[in-house]
Formats: C-alpha cells, sequence, structure tokens
C-alpha cells in the first residue's frame, strides 16, 4: 500500500504544479552557495524532495520510470567523478589538488574567477551525488518487504483504527 | 517601525508555546501531526519578520521557503504511512 | 511613506489576530477534525496577510517578488496537506463529534 498510487485528484494536481518551479528553486540554491545559505549539499537535497514528492503521490512505479536505480547509481559516480576530475585537472596543470587558480590557462579569466568557477563547478558535482543517493535510499526502504507488512490495506476495511481514536 | 517587529515576533512565539500544548497533550496522533504543522507555518513567519529586523532580508526568505517545502513534505509522508499501516 | 507604513501596520495586525483565532480554535474545540478545520483556514489566511503586510512595506524589488513566490507556495501546500491528513483519519474510521454524544 505504500507503494501504490495515491488515488486523489487534489494531491496530484498540487504536486504536478509545484514539482517544477520546486527543482527550479534547488537549482537557484545550488548557485547561490557563496552568498546565502545553501551550495551544494542543500540543493542536492531539495532535488531529492522533488523526487520524493513525486514517489509519494504518484507512487513507486511511476517514480521508477521517471528515475530508475540504475541511472540513479550512474548518477551518483558521475558526481564524485567531476569532484575527483576538476581536481585532477589542477593537477595535471602544475598546482596541488584542487588548486582552482591553475584554471586560468583553460578558462582565460582573471583569478579570482576562475576560484569562482572552480567551486561551482565541484558543487554541481556534489549535488549530483547527494540527490541520486537519497532517492536510492528511500526507494530501496519503499522496497522492503517483510512478513509483517505483506499484504496490507487499509481500503475498504470498516474499524476503527487504534491510532486515531481516543478510546471512546 | 523595529520595535512592532520585535512585539510581533514575541506574540507570535507565544503562539507557538501554546500550540506546543495540543502537541503534547493532544488524544489522538492527528491532533498531533496537526498541530506540527501549525508550529511550522508560524515559525516560517517569525523567520521572515527576523529577516526584517536584521537587515538581511533575501537570507532569511530563503531559509523560510526551504522550511515551508519540508514541513509539506512531512505532512504527506505521515499521513500516507499511517493510511497504510494499521498499527503505530 | 507614512501611508504605505499604516497600511502595512494594519495587515499585520489582522494577520496576528487570525493567528490567536487559530490557537484558540486549535485549544477549544472537541474533535480532531474541527481542530484541523480550524487550523487548515485560518493559518493560512493569517500568512497571506502578515506577507502582503511585509510586501507593502518594502516596496516594490526582488525581495518582494520572492515573498509573493512563499505567499503562493503556502497558498496551495498548507490546505493541500490538510485535506490528505483529514482522507487518511476519515479512511482509518475515526468517528466526527455530534452534539448528542457528549
Amino acid at each position: 500500500m505504500l507503494r501504490q498510487k495515491y488515488e486523489d485528484v487534489i494531491a496530484q494536481t498540487s504536486v504536478r504544479i509545484m514539482v517544477p518551479f520546486v527543482q527550479l528553486y534547488a537549482l537557484y540554491v545550488l548557485a547561490h552557495g557563496h552568498y546565502s545559505p545553501g551550495g551544494g549539499f542543500q540543493g542536492g537535497v531539495i532535488l531529492a524532495a522533488a523526487l520524493v514528492l513525486i514517489f509519494l503521490v504518484y507512487g513507486y512505479d511511476d517514480a521508477l520510470d521517471r528515475l530508475s536505480l540504475g541511472t540513479a547509481g550512474r548518477l551518483c559516480s558521475i558526481g564524485v567523478l567531476i569532484y575527483a576530475g576538476i581536481g585532477f585537472i589542477c593537477l595535471l596543470l602544475g598546482g596541488n589538488f584542487l588548486d582552482y587558480s591553475r584554471l586560468v590557462s583553460i578558462l582565460h579569466v582573471a583569478p579570482p574567477k576562475a576560484r569562482s568557477l572552480g567551486i561551482l563547478g565541484i558543487e554541481t558535482g556534489v549535488a549530483l551525488t547527494v540527490m541520486a543517493a537519497m532517492y536510492s535510499i528511500i526507494m530501496d526502504v519503499a522496497n522492503s518487504e517483510t512478513n509483517n507488512n505483506k499484504g496490507d490495506t487499509a481500503a475498504d476495511e470498516n474499524q476503527t483504527g487504534e491510532i486515531c481514536s481516543s478510546g471512546k | 517601525m523595529k520595535s512592532f517587529f520585535l512585539a510581533v515576533d514575541i506574540f507570535l512565539c507565544l503562539m507557538v508555546f501554546l500550540c506546543l500544548y495540543r502537541v503534547v497533550f493532544g488524544p489522538t496522533l492527528g491532533d498531533r501531526i496537526v498541530a506540527t504543522g501549525a508550529i511550522g507555518t508560524k515559525t516560517l513567519t517569525i523567520l521572515v519578520i527576523i529577516g526584517f529586523l536584521y537587515g538581511r532580508v533575501e537570507m532569511f526568505l530563503d531559509i523560510s521557503l526551504s522550511y515551508a517545502l519540508l514541513n509539506f513534505i512531512g505532512t504527506l509522508a505521515a499521513s500516507k504511512y499511517f493510511e497504510a499501516k494499521r498499527e503505530i | 511613506m507614512l501611508m504605505r507604513d499604516i497600511i502595512a501596520i494594519i495587515m499585520i495586525l489582522i494577520g496576528c489576530f487570525f493567528f490567536l483565532t487559530s490557537v484558540i480554535g486549535l485549544l477549544r474545540f472537541p474533535d480532531m477534525f474541527t481542530r484541523m478545520h480550524a487550523t487548515g483556514k485560518c493559518d493560512t489566511l493569517a500568512v497571506l496577510m502578515i506577507m502582503a503586510g511585509l510586501i507593502v512595506h518594502h516596496g516594490i524589488n526582488l525581495d518582494s517578488f520572492k515573498m509573493l513566490l512563499i505567499l503562493v507556495f503556502i497558498y496551495i501546500a498548507n490546505p493541500t496537506a490538510t485535506h490528505v491528513l483529514s482522507r487518511a483519519a476519515f479512511r482509518l474510521g475515526v468517528q466526527p463529534w455530534t452534539k448528542d454524544k457528549k
């Protein structure tokens, strides 16, 4: 029952309106990391929150259609590759690991601008990894089916639930 | 103007403390979830007014928008979970 | 300037009044469904009023546009969350409070 669709028009419509704006807000948080609270990890979490909204309202299979678990694993690795890749490019150009001032020979800008762009690049990698990791964790937890909750439906029974009654 | 904002802030903090009574002593589970949502809404208003008090408006606006989003997702997840499971 | 400040103060005071009403309803109503009624409606309107007052106080700005965005998000999300919660409680079989039940 946790993996099925939530059969409610109001929740589905409002989530359908809301999800693109949440993703745009996550990109804004990612880009403004140097000035406001934000950065890589916070932007990745808000991106994952948009996917979790789709999973809660549209069900497990629809969310898996949009981003499969294999693709999430590959996105995780690509994020780490971007982070380490920028570090190794700085190493190859003659500086230390993650020494952004050496990037001026590729980008042809002033050194402070090169440092700013280098930090933006690694924050993008962090955001991709965090989004893919959180999405995989939630999908794995939802998929686990033990003997306690196999075949658990609450939709069409007429008993009083234990948790919401006040003992009358 | 700033002392008026401070008075509104203190009043809203008092409202949050009154909502805590329903979180602690609410007889059913649904009471507690509703009161937590109400505390979240009042908190985000307090955050925006604190932003006006300190002069950095845009920073506190970003924080309050993230908190509104998490409040909404928390309520959705909790209600879907308790509809599926029949026990706590 | 002074007119704008007066309008902003009036709207913020109306918002605080609606917050007070919502908390009184949350504490004094007899049933879970009625408490959800009070919180879902009055809280949303109170946040709308306070945000509108702060927009009038701050002027036409980028920050005012972000406050408009928060306002629209709360306007959509808060009633949806209340609806989903009350639907879950109803499906679980919670009986509403009626007058002759005491």
